[in-house]
């Protein structure tokens, strides 16, 4: 039966994969991934989840069991947040390149140092280059729901993909919101088993990883190319099969707020899309024109849908809540694939980035309104820089006051 | 000229890094811990010095010239150890109400 | 711009009260949808509650609309304050960023004036409730769910959070003690916190 129940995006993400039936979990603790894991920990113990609970004596460990049991044939999930996901880094090629596809859920924590539990996308974001799919969901709801989407999607045989299920740490894992957890026997009905077309067996035995020349290395790499090639055709079908199965209403690849008739708007992904658009609601009665473009997978970049949903405004503000040290916009990550989306344009957009939200901190209504005035002087100017550091830079200086 | 403006309340000292406290932690007070406290009898008290070495916040010390135990109000936790400990017995445990004084009173838990 | 919305701060004690501070949150909320208002309830996440005595806050904001800033660290201007272990008076400035005419709801054996006795800043509040909580109803169990988000699988309101929310609806306006009741489990201790609780009025 499905239920309402008012969980964190720890607990979420936890049903999520118990409802996804996973069989093998590998844990290691560390905040604000702990709740997944202690979820997890209780539900295997008192018989209500029938899967393997192995603790791994790291992330490296962790990781490295996860897309062992992958290739065993077990549906498995882990997790991690901050400093463990760059600890894990090593494994995360392996595990794409040998088309093992486990899920890891990311409860983003900023990076040492120092200590900082607030949320941050750049832990995962560091990894955006090895070949998992990578997206982020911006409630508990939408953390349950990818959940079980994303195994659909990696598991695809058109797509043998590693997935990164990513939500904000505290503002989406620690803070309990309304949600509906399906029946299993739906979830049964839209989520098959794992079948992987070649899984370790004694009585077949096979090579994972063997020493090769370089001569056939582009060949290795042009096989996961390929893998991507088919990977938004098979999102775009999984999310309508499940918008169809349990009533919701996810647009594949960016979710749209008031953007049909918006001259500027908030692109960025996770929770503070909520914020914006209460932002934007207030915006709006004071006759400035702005919209929310919320990206809801990092990879693969849906580069079509992110151009069409960036053509419709003249002046686009990537609000990033991670950094790009050195990177050539001076702030975060995702400003140059933003800009590149929208390289071929006839009249492209002026696309800035505001490097908000770091550390955990808040982004507030008040930011939103600076970043707007921003976004609205570049359309008069016809220009704006290539990043502004909320709070430090003289255009968008106290901004919380 | 760098583009950076850092409000004062906002300098961090490079790396993050600070100088480490030596004898006491005024970043890290946790008096407040505590539900009760322990008070001693210093009659009783044979200055063996037990509750000094068992206290794991080192919130007991001899005080060499009037040779009488002194304890720590701002970061005892009142975990009790030096009750146990109290070889002569002469600590027991009270109800922090009922002393006006040992107040710590944070701004903020941090 | 800035909307409406009612700040509740519990204080209580790590590892032993940790659950009930947890409850009280869940009462509160609870109680207060069933009244038709748009809630939040959750825990701090900087107090990291396992650790046994550490002054930990969990929180709730309640409004007649949907709230907008739903990503806050703290409560800064709790209108409500409600302490599980009395001994924490001493400890922390728990009236810090009160809005005048707050209220204070105390689980105590004493009288609102030794209570009193221990805040400076008692000019802040309109009136201080003192109930035995811990007279009415056990701390009950232990659990290490803590901060991390975890799912309540205790029945909600079994210990001392059950006869504290009760006595709050005394002086909340966001919801009442027949809501409370209906969503608590330990249904006498409400009505018992509701009715031996001592008003005082400043």
């Amino acid at each position: 039966m499905a239920k309402e129940v008012f969980y964190s995006g720890c607990a979420a993400a936890a049903y999520g994969a118990k409802d996804a039936r996973v069989e093998v979990i590998s844990s290691y603790p560390i905040r604000p991934y702990t709740g997944i894991m202690m979820e997890l920990s209780k539900l295997v113990a008192n018989g209500e989840l029938e899967a393997e609970f192995v603790h791994g004596e790291g992330e490296h460990a962790q990781v490295s069991i996860a897309y062992g049991a992958a290739a065993a044939g077990a549906r498995a999930y882990t997790g991690s947040s901050g400093v463990g996901v760059t600890y894990a880094m090593e494994c995360y090629s392996p595990a794409a390149g040998g088309r093992l596809p486990c899920q890891m859920a990311i409860a983003d924590r900023a990076l040492d140092p120092p200590g900082d539990f607030g949320s941050e996308h750049t832990d995962v974001m560091s990894a955006r280059d090895q070949g998992w799919i990578m997206g982020w969901a911006e409630s508990p709801q939408e953390v349950y729901d990818n959940t079980i989407m994303y195994y659909r999607i990696g598991e695809d045989h058109r797509v043998l993909l590693p997935q990164f299920c990513c939500q904000d740490g505290y503002f989406v894992s620690h803070i309990p919101g309304r949600m509906q957890m399906e029946d299993q026997k739906a979830v049964d009905d839209f989520l098959p088993p794992y079948n992987h077309p070649h899984t370790l067996d004694p009585n077949k035995p096979i090579n994972h990883g063997p020493q090769i020349f370089p001569d056939q290395g582009s060949a290795i790499n042009v096989q996961r190319a390929v893998a991507f090639d088919d990977v938004e055709a098979v999102i775009a079908e999984v999310v309508g099969d499940y918008n169809k199965a349990f009533g919701r209403d996810y647009s594949p690849f960016v979710d749209e707020y008031m953007m049909d008739d918006a001259e500027i708007c908030f692109f960025l992904q996770g929770a503070h899309a909520r914020t914006a658009r209460y932002a934007v609601n207030h915006l709006r009665k004071q006759g400035i024109k702005a919209g929310v473009s919320r990206l809801r997978f990092m990879r693969p970049f849906p580069t079509q849908a992110v151009m069409e949903s960036l053509s419709k405004v003249k002046a686009v503000g990537v609000v990033e809540t991670n950094t790009s040290y050195g990177g050539a916009a001076r702030g975060g990550a995702i400003i140059h694939e933003a800009r590149h989306a929208c390289y071929n344009l006839d009249n492209r957009p002026i696309i800035t980035s505001f490097m908000a939200g770091l550390g955990g901190e808040i982004v507030t209504l008040n930011e939103f309104y600076a970043m707007a005035k921003v976004l609205s002087d570049a359309v008069k100017s016809g220009k704006a820089n290539d990043s502004y550091w909320m709070n430090f830079e003289k255009e968008v200086l106290d901004t919380h006051s | 000229m760098s583009r950076f403006i850092i409000p004062k309340h906002l300098e961090v000292p490079l790396g993050a890094c600070l100088p480490a406290p030596v004898k006491e932690q005024p970043g890290m007070i946790t008096g407040n811990w505590r539900t009760e406290r322990p008070v001693i009898d210093h009659e009783a008290c044979t200055t063996c010095l037990n509750c000094f070495i068992y206290c794991p916040d080192a919130c007991w010390h001899l005080d060499e010239k009037t040779e009488q135990m002194v304890w720590n109000a701002d970061y005892c936790k009142g975990c009790m150890i030096c009750v146990n400990e109290c070889a002569p017995n002469c600590l027991s445990m009270v109800n922090e109400l009922e002393f006006p004084d040992g107040v710590v009173r944070l701004e903020k838990p941090f | 711009m800035s909307q409406e919305v009612y700040e509740v701060t519990i204080w209580a004690r790590g590892v032993f009260q940790d659950m009930e501070g947890r409850h009280a949150t869940l009462l509160m909320a609870n109680a207060a949808d069933l009244g038709g208002k748009f809630v939040q309830a959750w825990d701090d996440y900087a107090d990291l509650p396992d650790r046994v005595g550490v002054p930990l806050r969990k929180y709730v904001r309640l409004s007649d609309e949907e709230i907008e800033m739903r990503f806050v660290y703290v409560n800064n201007n709790p209108v409500l304050v409600m302490i599980m272990d009395d001994t924490i008076v001493k400890g922390l400035n728990i009236l810090r960023g009160m809005p005048q005419g707050g209220s204070l709801v105390v689980n105590t054996k004493r009288t609102p004036d030794e209570i009193l006795a221990f805040i400076p800043n008692k000019e802040l509040l309109k009136n201080i409730v003192c109930v035995d909580a811990s007279g009415i109803a056990s701390d009950a169990a232990i659990d290490f769910m803590g901060s991390e988000g975890g799912v309540e699988v205790a029945s909600v309101g079994a210990g001392i959070s059950a006869p504290l929310v009760g006595a709050a609806s005394k002086v909340c306006d966001q919801f009442t003690v027949e809501n409370v009741v209906k969503v608590a489990a330990n249904k006498d201790g409400v009505q018992k916190g509701f009715d031996t609780a001592q008003v005082k009025a400043l």
